[in-house]
């Protein structure tokens, strides 16, 4: 049949290209506006397709699924009360040496900009001109002054917030695991007869595009966070820069920065070099090996670790990329920097099935014919 | 005595008895066949409606609880009829192995129910639950093997071969 109707496939049609960027923009934008939502619904997905395999697992070893919930969940409950006797406490006590030693940090960091800032104008005479240093120390004080509470003020309440809507996240993803299946046949039931086959295709590829993505993703911030921790534990550890678990927490804090591709990892790796300046401002050769490090891991991430974990299925140009993740951090914020690619990558499946169905002139023709039945068969005893 | 009926096992539902009846799922047991049940999807078919089509894509395969459908292929000058398929028939499972093309067009012949399973939902079903990935898997290679044989032995093509 596919040599007697030739089918345009895919997405080589601008219109369906044209489609998929809106679609994925115009997701964004939605979820933003009922963000409380869509921050545990996305959640729920990622642990979904987190705990999936694990209860695959289960599964494997003879137990029926509704049981291997039934142990997960448990487990799970177990787990989450031996943390909150164990680790919580811990934690909070961590939290609250950050928090005594944060005016310390901002005023170090606010210091070692200066000073460098003031070697630059010493250096180039047009920095010197301009009062680079004070300037910019200048601005820094206004922010904080005015501004910077404002915004300071506005996180909080953002928090307190979003905060409880994250108790929607258990349970989202229980009826996740429980009637996942039950709820894809319920939907499926809504699809014609002719685009059905080539329906439960597109959910199945849509379905193994998030799977991977979001596993590939979990894996990937693993191997980053080992990797950046163990670097910076060995680099800064002789000098009583970072301790282990320190290291551990800023590698992770990269990794998570790395979500968001090219403009996250820029962003970690400041992130990780400042931490160093303020707590080792004399030494520049811990600055520099931590940027070596740093782009050391990024080489290993981008040649080793994404074709291991995430692979090449959402690869796309690097441009469209770029483009895909501002656009979506302008329109959703935080949201959308972090969901434009798995997002674009949905649409992009979405795109591509509607274009192989849409441009299907036989499909399309047996949807007609079977409506031409329907019509048929509902006024055959009418005088029309 | 009625409460003795609490410890009697309920009757299977009523689709799930003629997929129990046909031969690709003839080696799964009552509570496999209930796992079963949430990947088969239930269709209705007008009569004259088309199920797939010759050279399609093929993407799963049926059986048929209730209806009659009829299989044909192109031949040189007109379609040939390759018979029909009843109750408790199953067709297109050469789909559930490989995504190969359609070997006939099947075509309802009156207002029929098929129930479809998916080979992308076996694949996953057997990851889970690999026993009875594996039954299905032999029960298809059965229906393939004694298929083989009715042509070697020179009998006319079937129905069977969608």
């Amino acid at each position: 049949m596919k040599d007697e109707f030739p089918t345009e496939r895919s997405l080589e049609h601008p219109i369906i290209w044209v489609a998929v960027i809106a679609g994925a923009l115009g997701s964004i934008i939605l979820l933003n506006a009922v963000a409380w939502l869509a921050f545990p619904l996305v959640l729920a997905i990622v642990l979904y397709y987190l705990v999936q395999p694990l209860l695959q697992r289960l599964q494997l070893s003879g137990v029926t699924p509704n049981q291997a919930l039934g142990i997960f969940l448990g487990a799970a409950t177990i787990l989450t009360l031996i943390a909150s006797v164990t680790i919580l406490p811990a934690l909070f006590n961590s939290l609250a040496d950050l928090q005594n030693q944060l005016p310390d940090y901002w005023v170090r960091l606010q210091s070692v900009l200066h000073n460098n800032l003031l070697a630059i104008e010493g250096r180039f005479h047009f920095a010197k001109k301009a009062g680079l240093a004070d300037g910019l120390q200048g601005q820094i004080d206004q922010f904080v002054a005015g501004s910077g509470k404002a915004y300071l003020a506005d996180s909080i309440l953002f928090l307190v917030h979003w905060l409880p809507s994250l108790l929607l996240v258990p349970f989202l993803t229980f009826f996740f695991l429980r009637d996942g299946t039950a709820f894809h046949r319920l939907i499926l039931r809504a699809v014609p007869n002719a685009f059905f086959e080539k329906t439960l295709l597109l959910f199945d590829r849509m379905d193994g595009q998030m799977r991977a993505y979001f596993r590939g993703m979990f894996g990937l911030t693993l191997l980053d966070t080992v990797s950046l921790g163990l670097g910076l534990w060995f680099l800064g550890h002789g000098a009583g820069v970072f301790g282990f678990w320190d290291a551990m927490l800023l590698g992770l804090i990269c990794a998570v920065f790395a979500w968001v591709p090219y403009v996250g990892s820029a962003l970690g790796g400041l992130v990780a070099v400042a931490t160093c300046a303020v707590k080792a401002p004399n030494e520049g050769g811990l600055l520099f090996s931590v940027v070596l490090l740093f782009l050391g891991v990024r080489l290993l991430d981008e040649f080793v670790y994404t074709p291991m974990t995430v692979g090449r299925a959402l690869r796309m140009h690097p441009l469209i990329t770029v483009m895909m993740i501002f656009s979506g951090g302008m329109l959703g914020g935080v949201y959308g920097l972090l969901l434009a690619m798995p997002l674009i990558g949905i649409f992009m499946v979405l795109g591509q099935m509607y274009g192989e169905i849409w441009f299907d002139p036989r499909l399309r023709a047996r949807q007609q014919a079977r409506n031409l039945l329907e019509k048929r068969l509902a006024s055959k005893d009418l005088e029309l | 005595m009625n409460l003795l009926k609490i410890f009697q096992t309920p009757p299977m539902d009523s689709q799930l008895q003629i997929v129990s009846g046909v031969p690709v799922f003839r080696e799964c047991t009552r509570t496999e066949l209930e796992a079963l049940r949430l990947h088969l999807h239930e269709r209705k078919f007008l009569a004259g409606e088309i199920v797939f089509d010759e050279g399609e894509q093929g993407e799963g395969m049926y059986v048929v609880i209730s209806g009659k459908l009829r299989a044909t292929r192109k031949g040189l000058l007109k379609k040939k009829t390759l018979g029909n398929i009843a109750v408790g028939e199953c067709f297109g499972e050469m789909a559930l192995l490989e995504a190969g093309p359609r070997v006939a067009t099947v075509v309802a012949e009156e207002a029929t129910t098929v129930l479809a399973m998916f080979r992308p939902e076996l694949v996953q079903l057997a990851e889970s639950r690999p026993r009875l990935g594996y039954k299905i898997a032999r029960g298809v290679a059965l229906v393939m093997e004694a298929r083989l044989r009715r042509i070697a032995e020179g009998q006319p093509e079937e129905v069977a071969a969608t």
